[in-house]
This record gives C-alpha cells, sequence and structure tokens, in this order.
C-alpha cells in the first residue's frame, strides 16, 4: 500500500474527526451539566449545514460567502435550543429522566420535519470559495484546502471550549454544576442560567460543526442520523460530559474510518462500532472518566 | 382477574373473530395491523412500562423477525413455518447479544448504545442488496395458500396475538413480572435484598425481543414485505410513543396507544407527508399533560400491578405463614 | 456467645479524603449494638462496607466465622445480612403488600418464576410480617404515598423478609416524630428479644441509642474510639471530649 496514499486517506480522516469532535463536544458538555443525551442534537448540526447553504447562496458567488455562514449557522442553532430550553425543556427538570430524554426525541422529529417542509427533500451543496478549493501539498501528501482549514479550525475550537470551560467565570460554574448541582444552588447561583448557557453553546458547536461540514458533503435529509449516532458513541467511550474524551474518541473514529476505507471499503461504517465494542468490553465505564 | 374484564375480553375475542364477516377490507387490514403493533407494543413495555429499562430501538427485534422470516422464504427456500419459528428465535438471540452488551450498563448508556447498534443493523439491512434487498426490502414474500386471503390472515394473526398476549400477561402477573417491576422502581434496593438485577433484565429482553420478533413475522404474513424503515428509529419512537399514550404502567394501555397511533397515521398519511411531526407535536404533549396515558390517568389504582388483588389475610390463629 | 460479625481495620478513601482509617466493630449474637459519632465520623461508610455496597481498600469483614470482605450486596443478602437505608428506599410505585413480596419471592428464590400468578406464592408469609411491623392494614396502597414514618417501617418489613440473622439499620428513625421513633424502638427491641434478632444501628438520638443498646461503638474520624456498654462509653474521657464537648445536635 503506497505511504503516500495511507497519509492522506489519515490526514482527510482528522480533519473529519475535528467535525466529529466539534459535534460531540457540544453534545458531550450538555450531557455533562444538564445529565440529558440532546437527541435533538443531530437535528441541529442538519440546520446548520442547511442554514450555511442558504447564507452563502444569498451572497451569490461572493468570494468570502462562507465567513457569514459560518457566523450564521451557529447562533441560528444556538437560538433554536435555547428557545426550545427555555420554553419548554427547563420545565422537565425535576420530572422523571425518562421524560427529558422522551422530550428531545419529540424535538428531533419535529425539527426534522420543519426542515423537509422549509428546503424541500431534495439534497443541496456548497461550493467552496475559490480560496479554499483545489489541494496543498501537505508532508508530501496532496490534502484538499478545504480540508486543511478543518484541520486548524478544530483546535482552534478546542482551544475555545477549554478556555470557556476553565477561564471563564460562567465555564468554571458549569463544570461545578456538571459535578454537584445542588452544591451550585447552594451557593446561590441561578442554575437555569448555567443550564441555559451550557445548552446553548452545545447547540451552537451543533451548528458550527454543520455548517463546517457544509462545503464536504452534500447537504440532506438524513444527514443528521449517522452523525449523532458517531456521537452518541464518541461521548460513550469517551465518557459523559468530559471533553477530553470527546477530542480522543473523534480521533479514534476519524483515522479508524479512514483506515477502515483503505483496508476494507464496504465494510468501512463498522469500524466505529467495532471500536466502541473493543472499547465497552474493555473498560465499561468509558475511555476516560465521566463527569458524573 | 375479575370476572367482569374476563367477559368483556371474551366479547371482545368473539367481535374480532367475526370481523371479516361484517367489516370491508380495509377495516379488517387495519385491525389485522394494529393487532401485530399492539403486540409489539405491549412487549416493548415488558422491559420499558415494567421493567424500567430504556430501550429505544426496539423495533430492531421486529424488523429482524420479519426480514428473518422473509429471508428464509425467499433466500433460503424453507418452508414458512420454519421461518415463522426462526424469526423470533432470530430476535430473541438479538436481545440476548445486544443486552449482553447494553444491560451491564447503566440506564443512560444502555439507552444511547441501543439506539447505535440498532442503527447499525438498519445500515446493514440497507446496503446488504444481494440478501435484505436493500432499500427496497423485500416483496411478494411466498406464503402457504391458506394464509393468502386477507381474512385467513387475519384470523391467523388475531390467534397469534392473543396468545402472545395470554403469555406476556401470565409473566407480568407472575413472580418475574414482579421482580421486574421492582428492579423499575429500585434497582439498587432489589439488589440488597438478594436479587440478581442484570440477570431479571436479560430475560426481559429477550423475551421482548422474542415476542417483538413474532410481531414482526406476523407483519409479513399481513403485508408479504420487509422494508428496511422497520429496523429505523422513526418506528421505535412510534411504538414509545404508543406505550405512553395507552398508558405504560398498565397491561393494556400499549394496545390501546398502538390502536390509536396507527389509526392516526393512516388518517394523517392520507392528508399529508408530516406524519413524524405529527407524531413529535404528540410525544411532547403527552410528556407535559398526559405522562401517565390514557389508561393510566383513567384508573390510578389499575396503574399498579395488573389487577392482581391482593391475597386474603389469614387471620389471628395461625401467626406464622 | 461468639462475634457474628466482626469489622477489622477497615480503611476506605474517597478520591484521597480518608473516610475510614482503621476503624473495627464487633457485634456477637443476639446483640443490639449502636455505632455513634459526630458527622463525618464514617459511620455510613462502615455500614456501607458491612453491607457490601462498597469495598474496602484495606482491612476484612468476618461474618459467621466467613471472609465476606469482597462479596456483593446481594450474596450477603443470602448469607443472613439485612439492611435497611438513611432515605427511605421503598418500591414506590408498588403496593407495601408488593415491597414486602418481592423480598419474600427473593429468599424463597423464586424471582424467576414467569408463569403462575404471584400471589400464589408466600402471600402468608407476607402478612405475617406486615401485622408483625403494623402494617397490614395499609397493604394495598402505594408505598410512595405513605407517611415517612412508615415508610421506614415498610423499609424494615422488607429487610426482614430476607429472615436475616443481622439486622443492619442506617439511622432507623431519622425525621422521625417521637411517637415514631418510640414505635420503631419498640419494635427492634421486641425483634431482638422474641426472634432472637441481632440489630445493629447508627444514630444520631443519644436517647434512642442509650435505652436500647447493649453496647455502643463510638467512632470519630474515622476510628472507632471504643465499643462497650453505654456505662463504658459515658464514662469514656476522648468519647466525652470529642462527642459531648463539641454540643451534639
Amino acid at each position: 500500500m503506497d505511504p503516500v496514499a495511507v497519509l492522506g486517506q489519515i490526514l482527510v480522516g482528522l480533519s473529519r474527526a475535528m467535525i466529529l469532535f466539534i459535534v460531540a463536544a457540544g453534545l458531550s458538555l450538555v450531557l455533562g451539566v444538564l445529565r440529558v443525551p440532546n437527541v435533538f442534537h443531530g437535528s441541529l448540526y442538519m440546520v446548520g449545514a442547511f442554514v450555511a447553504w442558504t447564507v452563502a447562496e444569498a451572497m451569490g458567488g461572493h468570494p468570502a460567502r462562507l465567513w457569514p455562514a459560518l457566523v450564521a449557522a451557529p447562533l441560528v442553532t444556538a437560538a433554536v435550543g435555547l428557545v426550545v430550553e427555555r420554553t419548554l425543556l427547563c420545565r422537565l427538570y425535576q420530572r422523571e429522566h425518562l421524560m427529558l430524554i422522551l422530550f428531545t426525541f419529540g424535538v428531533m422529529l419535529i425539527l426534522n420535519d420543519l426542515v423537509k417542509l422549509s428546503w424541500g427533500p431534495t439534497y443541496r451543496s456548497l461550493v467552496p470559495p475559490e480560496a479554499l478549493q483545489g489541494s496543498v501539498s501537505v508532508l508530501g501528501v496532496a490534502l484538499p484546502r478545504y480540508n486543511l482549514v478543518l484541520l486548524l479550525v478544530g483546535p482552534l475550537v478546542a482551544t475555545a471550549l477549554w478556555l470557556f470551560a476553565h477561564r471563564t467565570r460562567i465555564g468554571k460554574i458549569a463544570r461545578a454544576a456538571a459535578t454537584d448541582r445542588e452544591m451550585v444552588a447552594v451557593l446561590g447561583i441561578d442554575v437555569g442560567r448555567v443550564f441555559a448557557v451550557a445548552f446553548g453553546v452545545g447547540c451552537s458547536l451543533a451548528g458550527l460543526g454543520g455548517a463546517l461540514v457544509a462545503p464536504t458533503t452534500s447537504i440532506t435529509l438524513g444527514m443528521d442520523h449517522t452523525l449523532l449516532i458517531e456521537s452518541f458513541l464518541i461521548v460513550i467511550i469517551g465518557g459523559l460530559g468530559n471533553l477530553w474524551g470527546a477530542l480522543v474518541g473523534s480521533l479514534l473514529f476519524g483515522v479508524a474510518h479512514s483506515v477502515g476505507l483503505l483496508i476494507w471499503p464496504q465494510f468501512a461504517i463498522a469500524f466505529p462500532y467495532a471500536i466502541t465494542a473493543g472499547v465497552l468490553l474493555l473498560r465499561p465505564q468509558g475511555l476516560l472518566r465521566s463527569v458524573w | 382477574m375479575v370476572t367482569g374484564t374476563r367477559l368483556g375480553i371474551g366479547v371482545l375475542l368473539a367481535a374480532l373473530l367475526g370481523a371479516p364477516a361484517v367489516l370491508p377490507p380495509f377495516y379488517v387490514y387495519l385491525l389485522a395491523l394494529i393487532l401485530v403493533t399492539g403486540l409489539l407494543a405491549t412487549s416493548l413495555n415488558l422491559v420499558l412500562g415494567f421493567g424500567g429499562m430504556y430501550q429505544f430501538h426496539h423495533g430492531v427485534f421486529y424488523g429482524i423477525g420479519a426480514y428473518t422470516l422473509a429471508i428464509a422464504i425467499t433466500k433460503w427456500n424453507g418452508p414458512a413455518w420454519m421461518g415463522m419459528v426462526a424469526g423470533p428465535l432470530a430476535a430473541a438471540g438479538a436481545g440476548l447479544l445486544m443486552g449482553l452488551v447494553c444491560v451491564r450498563l447503566e440506564r443512560l448508556y444502555f439507552g444511547m448504545l441501543q439506539l447505535s447498534l440498532g442503527s447499525f443493523v438498519w445500515i446493514v439491512a440497507l446496503r446488504w442488496y444481494p440478501v435484505t434487498g436493500g432499500d427496497n426490502g423485500l416483496h411478494g414474500i411466498p406464503l402457504p395458500p391458506e394464509l393468502h386471503p386477507l381474512d385467513s390472515a387475519y384470523r391467523f394473526i388475531l390467534i397469534t396475538v392473543a396468545a402472545s398476549l395470554l403469555v406476556l400477561w401470565a409473566v407480568v402477573r407472575s413472580p418475574f413480572g414482579l421482580t421486574l417491576q421492582a428492579i423499575r422502581d429500585n434497582p439498587q434496593r432489589c439488589s440488597v435484598v438478594g436479587i440478581p438485577v442484570r440477570a431479571h433484565q436479560l430475560v426481559a429482553m429477550v423475551l421482548a425481543a422474542f415476542f417483538a420478533g413474532v410481531a414482526g413475522t406476523l407483519y409479513v404474513v399481513l403485508e408479504r414485505s420487509v422494508f428496511p424503515n422497520m429496523l429505523f428509529w422513526v418506528l421505535s419512537l412510534e411504538i414509545l410513543v404508543m406505550c405512553l399514550l395507552g398508558g405504560w404502567f398498565t397491561f393494556f394501555g400499549p394496545l390501546l396507544g398502538a390502536a390509536l397511533v396507527v389509526a392516526l397515521r393512516v388518517f394523517v398519511g392520507r392528508h399529508t407527508e408530516y406524519w413524524t411531526l405529527i407524531l413529535g407535536v404528540l410525544l411532547i404533549l403527552l410528556i407535559f399533560f398526559l405522562p401517565e396515558g390514557i389508561l393510566g390517568t383513567l384508573g390510578a389504582r389499575r396503574a399498579q400491578n395488573p389487577r392482581v388483588p391482593v391475597p386474603q389475610p389469614t387471620h389471628a390463629g395461625d401467626a406464622h405463614g | 456467645m461468639g462475634n457474628l460479625l466482626l469489622a477489622e481495620g477497615l480503611h476506605k478513601a474517597f478520591a484521597g479524603f480518608p473516610a475510614l482509617r482503621g476503624a473495627t466493630l464487633e457485634v456477637r449474637t443476639g446483640e443490639v449494638v449502636a455505632v455513634i459519632g459526630p458527622n463525618g465520623a464514617g459511620k455510613t461508610t462502615l455500614f456501607h462496607l458491612i453491607t457490601g455496597v462498597l469495598q474496602p481498600d484495606r482491612g476484612r469483614v468476618v461474618f459467621e466465622g466467613r471472609e465476606i470482605t469482597r462479596w456483593p450486596a446481594h450474596r450477603r443478602c443470602a448469607l443472613g445480612i439485612g439492611r435497611t437505608f438513611q432515605i427511605a428506599n421503598i418500591f414506590p410505585r408498588l403496593r407495601v403488600f408488593d415491597n414486602v413480596h418481592v423480598a419474600v419471592l427473593s429468599r424463597h428464590r423464586k424471582t424467576f418464576h414467569p408463569a403462575l400468578p404471584a400471589s400464589r406464592f408466600a402471600a402468608r408469609e407476607v402478612w405475617a410480617i406486615l401485622e408483625h411491623v403494623g402494617l397490614a392494614d395499609k397493604a394495598h396502597h402505594p408505598a410512595g404515598t405513605l407517611s415517612h414514618g412508615d415508610q421506614r417501617t415498610l423499609e424494615i418489613a422488607i429487610a426482614l423478609a430476607g429472615r436475616p440473622k443481622l439486622l443492619v439499620l442506617d439511622e432507623p428513625t431519622a425525621g422521625m416524630s417521637p411517637e415514631e421513633t418510640e414505635a420503631t424502638l419498640r419494635l427492634l427491641a421486641r425483634l431482638n428479644r422474641e426472634e432472637g434478632l441481632t440489630v445493629l444501628f447508627c444514630e444520631h438520638d443519644m436517647e434512642v441509642v442509650f435505652a436500647t443498646a447493649h453496647r455502643i461503638a463510638v467512632m470519630h474520624q474515622g476510628r472507632t474510639v471504643i465499643q462497650g456498654s453505654p456505662e463504658e462509653v459515658r464514662r469514656h474521657p476522648e468519647v466525652q471530649a470529642a462527642y459531648l464537648g463539641s454540643g451534639d445536635a
């Protein structure tokens, strides 16, 4: 096997892993702080992609059309998430845990059909601006320019998240609320506000992931499904609420997917499952610690 | 069971048996579909309502049961009855596998992992064209000529569903059923009292999967087709909604929920293609306004054990049991 | 009269915090033993180690001469250790009758039986227990609707269903009114006297302790300061300093 091809595939896999990480991190954040696996997280990813497409289309062939798209998508998904959380979800925090999860299922069903209603069932594509087309030589390998961008954006987002969680006041409170929400409430902090912020950030990450992936794939109904499943698996093996775990899991999946494509293309999709099964057999509690 | 209810059920059964004589074929078909879906929902409720497990992708076992029968007949050229036995067994086997992986995990992981694994099965069915027919599924599955007329298929389904429900009823009233409910309420306490919680949950999953497989094979009898969307999570959510709507702490709740949801789906499907939106709205309305479901809200006392009368106490005299 | 239960040199740390630092405890057959100590002394942790909810970092637990240090909770139950919890830990959606019934079925090893109605098994035994603890008239009520005191009593009933040789109770009278407390104590004393049930409990309420226990163990900062008769404990200088001096609740 040609080592250059292998390296190229791995780099592509890593750039895909960046998107996985952004989405999985959002899911993990919500899971850690609110203890809810937000099932409509995947739908928001899809919304992000469609919104990015709409914004880019609206700007015609403008060379910088990607930037407003990358800003609009996370804002829209954060807004959607916040509206849902402040009006409905927050009323369920005192209820049985199962009801919270089922609620997110319900929102997923509704959101998916709303996307179908708004954009129709045909698929779209978002052509990246000329500056980001073509390929670039990295370590002797031809890598699509856009993938290189992803490889740079990923660590940026990761750093921003880390700064948010460890250096901002609200981030630190969110981390505390994840481990002990009663204590946080006792300290006089409005736990509801913390939940809202965490949820908003998580949803915006889903939208950002969708916007970032938009130029690389066809934007269709159903794109939420595979990504949600992969995010679930990443969060399971990486540990609920653990952002480092999300990173490790995403990298594993991204690389495994590429390796899978090289070795056994028809079954490449099985690789993430195989990894998860392996990890769970060895460490049922996940790779890294759960936050709670 | 109270005599009045026994009588009521007897009357209902008689009416259902006689239905093909008076109803137009479409309604017979609808009744059959409701029966099949009702069994599926009741099997889910064994682990969901009575067992407290986050069974988010129960449809997988339904699909596996159906596909096994379909494949047994069309690809392996086996006799139909063999497929009808293999279907539920394959589903039970899948339940065992899924259970072994998931049951030892905490509830939340259980649900998320099941959703993921189930989706994997869906993807396999979608892509494995030579065996499963890919995204078209398999159609025109040849069944024994006795089952070809709708009325015969209907009666076969009715009898099988009634028998299955009887078994499930017995299970829910049995010591196993009571233990399962205790595990739902407080698994830690069960453990302290000496109950191996995981083992019970595993058995419950296998049972539930088995009957979902039965429902799957009955679906093939009715439609003579299988579709990959039987394995898709929207169907699993539909069954969840059925249990919730009817009352997930009651035995007959899921049946009622199935009847309502199937009827609604058929009706809504004629006017719009946005059934999933309606389903989602229904689910959210249930969560906020009717969390105990119809039967659950109607009969607060019935919402515990399904009509098990508390045995009469022996009176002072024989102090020890 | 040998030791029914022996806990020796138990150490347990949680994320670096040492909850137990060499705690010991002995319980003889037929005794009522109380464990007391200020908050954070490690009483609940000790109980968790005895009943199998947690495993110690060091030390051992011996029951009837058998070392059970690493045994899981449900195996200890089969051996004859019953327990109740600090927070009412019942089956809220089940009726009172069923709460006890489940435990009885477990003891008879009938929990996997999938066919005959549950009511055919051991119903009389359940009624006997309910009458013993005084909950027979509430048998039909969902356990979640019971008053706090009744729920704690139900807990005892569930534990009794296992026909335990040793009953371990974690603050059995917490949150109870004086009447409920007295009723619970009378029940425990009666069970000890009439059934020969060995009772181990931990408590905050000093009156309760000194009135019912044959022997008292005092814990402080993860160690057992002394275990002896109420008189011995009352006079022990370290106890007076650590406990009564700090002004208990």
